[in-house]
């Protein structure tokens, strides 16, 4: 069976892939991936963490952003091989009901999503950027927010992002991991 | 037989024939409460709400949450009636039962002039096609959440659904506490009076089952805490951790996976077809041939352990792909022979005409001078961000065979009678779970992926399946915004003002297509004129005297459905870019110009100068900018927009947009500034970029690497100010659509000296 010939081949190459996602690692069913799938199936079709989302497979929409190693990642095009041992971070771990990321809570009081499809990838990518930049002004916000919401709720994350940023560089809040 | 006296007729005629006047009851929308059985001691009081045993109140949702806030807005009317907090009224799927179709999108569908079907003033023609409408509408029980209509058309039955159940809860108390019903009061669900009794819905919600309600009333406004607040979306948590659950998100035990490949060429089909380079690849397991359903080219599904197994595999497969027999359609010559379409008709009267008044002919002969132009639009597609889905799952065989169905929709019952058809079962057989929709737009108004899905399920030996479409899938095979051309037609007076408008546009009609696929039980034979093809041109609130708005519905063979304020996507940008050019010819300023044919439409003189206000106009604009302005009714509201622009690198860039709209009784102000935001953003991309070409069938665009849509870099300051207003709630979703395109291109002229009359608007 073909199938069978495609294990062997991982087997003879000691294919097993070690994912470390949102702190927990994982030791990827060599029957279930290899080492070309993009992270963003691995996570969403054999982990089960949907809050990634598939948009447009080649990077262009940012729906699947998550962190690598702090990194904001378009994870539809990352291979598991390129991202095996390092640390994932997901939607599912930016912050958490006690504890919102200062993002999320800004993102309640902007009241930003609407369909809410690709706010995970918004917060993520936001996420990253408020991690290299305490500041970000409006130009900032323009290159570093490239994701596509067509519902268009880009004029309430721009100021979701501003308030949250303000938030943290007051130390209201204790910043979240990452 | 005059044109309307034929629409009403012919919707008589079709309405006896569908369900027959004997079985046209005049009864409420209040639903019975076995409508809504009662589970873990909840007790049904109507068709929309139940009371659970510990006072929380179950409301039966039956219009899907795509971004919009129906969610919250629906519940915000219950908890009004009730009393209750907006968070302790829980929402539970409302099932198939028609009590749940939608009304108001159907009547909203009639070709009236707004003129002549004013609430409360509507002539007695429209009256009477409106109760027609209504009947149908009604028996029909059609599930569609569109045409901007959730909010009006629950409006009432929604209020009072609510009402009724409190005067049961109310009455139920009275007579357990023998207390006069007036001297009992409700706060958070909790029913109290001075002597101290006091009782949570729970408590009671047994016995008001069986109390009559007496006679009901919803509440006045002045006595309004909820409706009209901005109060926080209730879908906001789950929409910031990632756990709201879209239809791909969906997970079954044991489930798999299907990515489907149409034939690249629209209507075309796969031929010979290898399948082995495809079943090598680890984790593909069949490949299954899917024929064209509800609209859908023939495609093949491959199926997988993983989407990404199935996507690998999808792309393996060897197809000789077969054109469409008919030769191929060029977006390029179906635009021009749209053009001439619309200029063969504009010389000949031609065309079916929506509107027409005063006497053309006349007006045209004692005219100081006419003006004439052709405006264009393309193809548009919808690219929601949530690819196009469902998930399927079909088990037992024979009279035992169930199909359940998960899918983001905006027509669950017409998803419902597709799995059933495909899959061989009554209806009563199918199972549909509405899940949070990642955008709809109208592109989830079609149910050919339910079809593929069920399709695919039959195969898959009774275990669930995913069946997604990548990108490239969508964005090559949508039901696409037609394209459209229009002739626009002026003759001045000796001061340049307009004495008659002669429109004439030609295009696709939609309506008639889309009942093929989605509702194909009441399709008819003929296509019926249908209105979304003239809105926003036969409609105008200008007054000019003589009016001819005339249509040429075409059949281009591509498939085409609704976007995001329909017809007023296009024909806005034709009319209220016209109307501008017309204010130059008068060499008046453009809000000035428009104020003077609007001295009969005081609603819409009040929103431009709302806009006009808040946005400076007549003031100095910054170095570099210009401001441009629209005007646009659509979905019975009236949004204005002032745009100020400059150009940045060649490229237009707009900085601020200032919109004032009338909606109507405003729900929650808050989503409605949402609303307006992101229909300017969805039209902002539209204006910039958005063009869908067709060669030989096959579109060229794939993903949104050649097909941009609006991004952060260009978003611009947008204000929103609503009029306030008594008036019944108008739509919300789409009414910001329309007028960006036309404003921006006034703004453009004024900043450039250049008349854009093609869409997208390039420089």
């Amino acid at each position: 069976m073909p199938q069978n010939h495609a294990l062997r081949l991982l087997r003879r190459h000691g294919v097993l892939v070690n994912l470390s996602i949102n702190g927990k690692t994982h030791t990827l069913d060599d029957a279930a991936v290899d080492p070309d799938m993009p992270l963003l199936w691995a996570l969403r079709d054999v982990l089960n963490l949907t809050g990634t989302k598939f948009g447009c497979g080649v990077a262009a929409c940012g729906a699947c952003t998550v962190h690598v190693d702090g990194q904001a990642l378009r994870s539809c095009v990352t291979p598991l091989a390129a991202v095996a041992g390092k640390p994932v971070r997901t939607i599912e771990a930016l912050g958490s009901a006690e504890q919102p990321h200062a993002l999320q809570a800004a993102w309640v009081a902007h009241q930003v999503p609407q369909c809410g499809y690709c706010q995970s990838g918004m917060l993520m990518a936001a996420a990253a950027l408020l991690a290299k930049n305490p500041n970000p002004g409006d130009a900032d916000i323009d290159a570093a927010i490239t994701n596509i919401c067509r519902c268009g709720t880009y004029p309430r994350i721009r100021e979701a992002i501003k308030s949250a940023a303000a938030v943290l560089r007051s130390g209201a809040r204790p910043r979240a991991r990452g | 037989m005059k044109r309307r006296t034929l629409i009403v007729s012919g919707l008589g005629t079709a309405a006896a024939l569908v369900v027959g006047w004997g079985v046209l009851p005049p009864r409420a929308r209040l639903g019975r409460a076995e409508t809504l059985p009662g589970v873990d001691g909840e007790v049904g009081l109507n068709g929309w709400i139940k009371i659970g045993a510990d006072g929380t109140v179950r409301l039966a949702m039956h219009r899907s949450e795509m971004g919009q806030g129906v969610h919250t807005a629906l519940a915000m009317l219950v908890a009004e009636e009730l009393d209750v907090p907006l968070a302790s009224v829980r929402l539970i799927p409302a099932g198939p039962d028609k009590l749940y179709g939608n009304v108001a999108m159907f009547v909203a569908g009639l070709p009236f002039h707004p003129a002549d079907s004013e609430p409360g003033a509507e002539t007695r023609l429209v009256q009477g096609g409106q109760w027609v409408v209504a009947k149908v509408a009604r028996e029909l029980g059609i599930n569609a959440t569109g045409g901007s209509s959730s909010v009006a058309d629950a409006w009432e039955v929604l209020r009072l659904a609510a009402a009724t159940a409190r005067a049961q809860l109310v009455g139920a108390a009275s007579l357990h506490w023998k207390l006069p019903a007036a001297e009992l009061r409700i706060d958070a669900g909790v029913i109290s009076h001075a002597s101290g009794a006091r009782g949570h819905f729970g408590e009671f919600a047994k016995a008001a089952a069986a109390t009559p309600p007496g006679s009901v009333s919803v509440k006045d406004a002045k006595d309004w805490t909820l409706i009209g607040t901005a109060a926080p979306r209730t879908d906001i948590a789950a929409k910031i951790d990632g756990s709201a659950v879209f239809g791909i998100d969906v997970r079954r035990p044991g489930m798999c996976h299907a990515v489907v490949r149409h034939c690249p060429m629209l209507g075309g089909s796969p031929g010979a077809v290898n399948v082995d380079k495809a079943l090598q690849l680890p984790g593909v397991e069949r490949v299954v041939r899917l024929g064209p359903v509800a609209g859908s080219t023939a495609a093949l599904a491959v199926v997988g352990r993983s989407t990404w197994h199935a996507l690998r595999g999808a792309r393996a497969l060897q197809v000789d792909w077969q054109a469409p027999p008919g030769g191929g359609i060029d977006s390029a010559a179906v635009l021009q022979a749209l053009e001439d379409q619309a200029r063969a008709a504009a010389s000949a009267q031609g065309g079916f005409a929506f509107h027409s008044r005063g006497d053309m002919e006349q007006v045209a002969r004692g005219a100081a001078r006419g003006i004439e132009r052709v405006y264009r639009a393309p193809y548009l597609a919808h690219a929601a961000l949530e690819p196009i889905n469902c998930t399927a799952q079909v088990s037992g065989v024979g009279a035992a065979r169930r199909v359940e169905v998960w899918v983001p929709t905006q027509v669950p019952g017409s998803a419902r009678a597709l799995a059933a058809q495909v899959a061989g079962v009554d209806e009563g057989a199918v199972t549909v779970h509405v899940t949070y929709l990642g955008g709809g737009f109208g592109r989830r108004l079609d149910v050919d992926v339910v079809g593929q899905a069920v399709r695919v399920a039959l195969e898959t030996d009774g275990r669930a399946v995913q069946l997604v479409w990548p990108r490239e899938e969508d964005m090559t095979h949508d039901f696409y915004r037609p394209a459209g051309a229009a002739v626009l037609q002026a003759s001045l007076d000796g001061h340049g003002q307009p004495i008659a408008l002669a429109i004439t546009s030609a295009g696709d009609a939609i309506t008639p297509r889309w009942l093929e696929r989605a509702l194909p039980a009441i399709a008819g034979p003929v296509d019926m004129p249908d209105k979304t093809v003239s809105e926003g041109l036969f409609d105008l609130p200008y007054g000019v005297p003589n009016q001819r708005i005339a249509h040429v519905a075409t059949h281009s063979g591509v498939p085409v459905g609704f976007w995001r304020s329909v017809g007023h996507s296009h024909n806005a940008f034709f009319s209220e870019s016209f109307i501008d050019e017309l204010a130059v010819e008068a060499q008046q300023d453009p809000i000035a110009f428009r104020l003077g044919l609007l001295r009969d439409a005081p609603r819409h003189a009040a929103v431009l100068r709302l806009a006009a206000d808040r946005s400076g106009w007549g003031r100095p604009v910054a170095a570099g900018r210009a401001r441009g302005v629209a005007l646009h009714e659509s979905f019975g509201s009236i949004v204005a927009q002032v745009v100020e622009v400059s150009l940045v690198d060649g490229r237009p860039r707009v900085h601020r947009v200032v919109c004032a709209a009338d909606i109507g009784t405003v729900v929650n102000p808050g989503i409605v500034a949402q609303q307006m935001e992101g229909a300017i953003m969805f039209g902002l991309g539209a204006a910039l970029f958005g063009r869908i070409d067709i060669v030989a069938s096959a579109v060229r665009q794939s993903n949104f690497t050649d097909y941009p849509v609006a991004k952060m870099i260009d978003t611009p300051r947008i204000e929103t100010h609503l009029v306030a207003s008594t008036r019944p709630p108008g739509g919300v979703g789409e009414p910001g659509t329309p007028p960006i395109a036309p404003a921006l291109a006034n703004a453009l002229f004024v900043l450039t000296g250049k008349r854009l009359r093609e869409l997208p608007l390039v420089l």
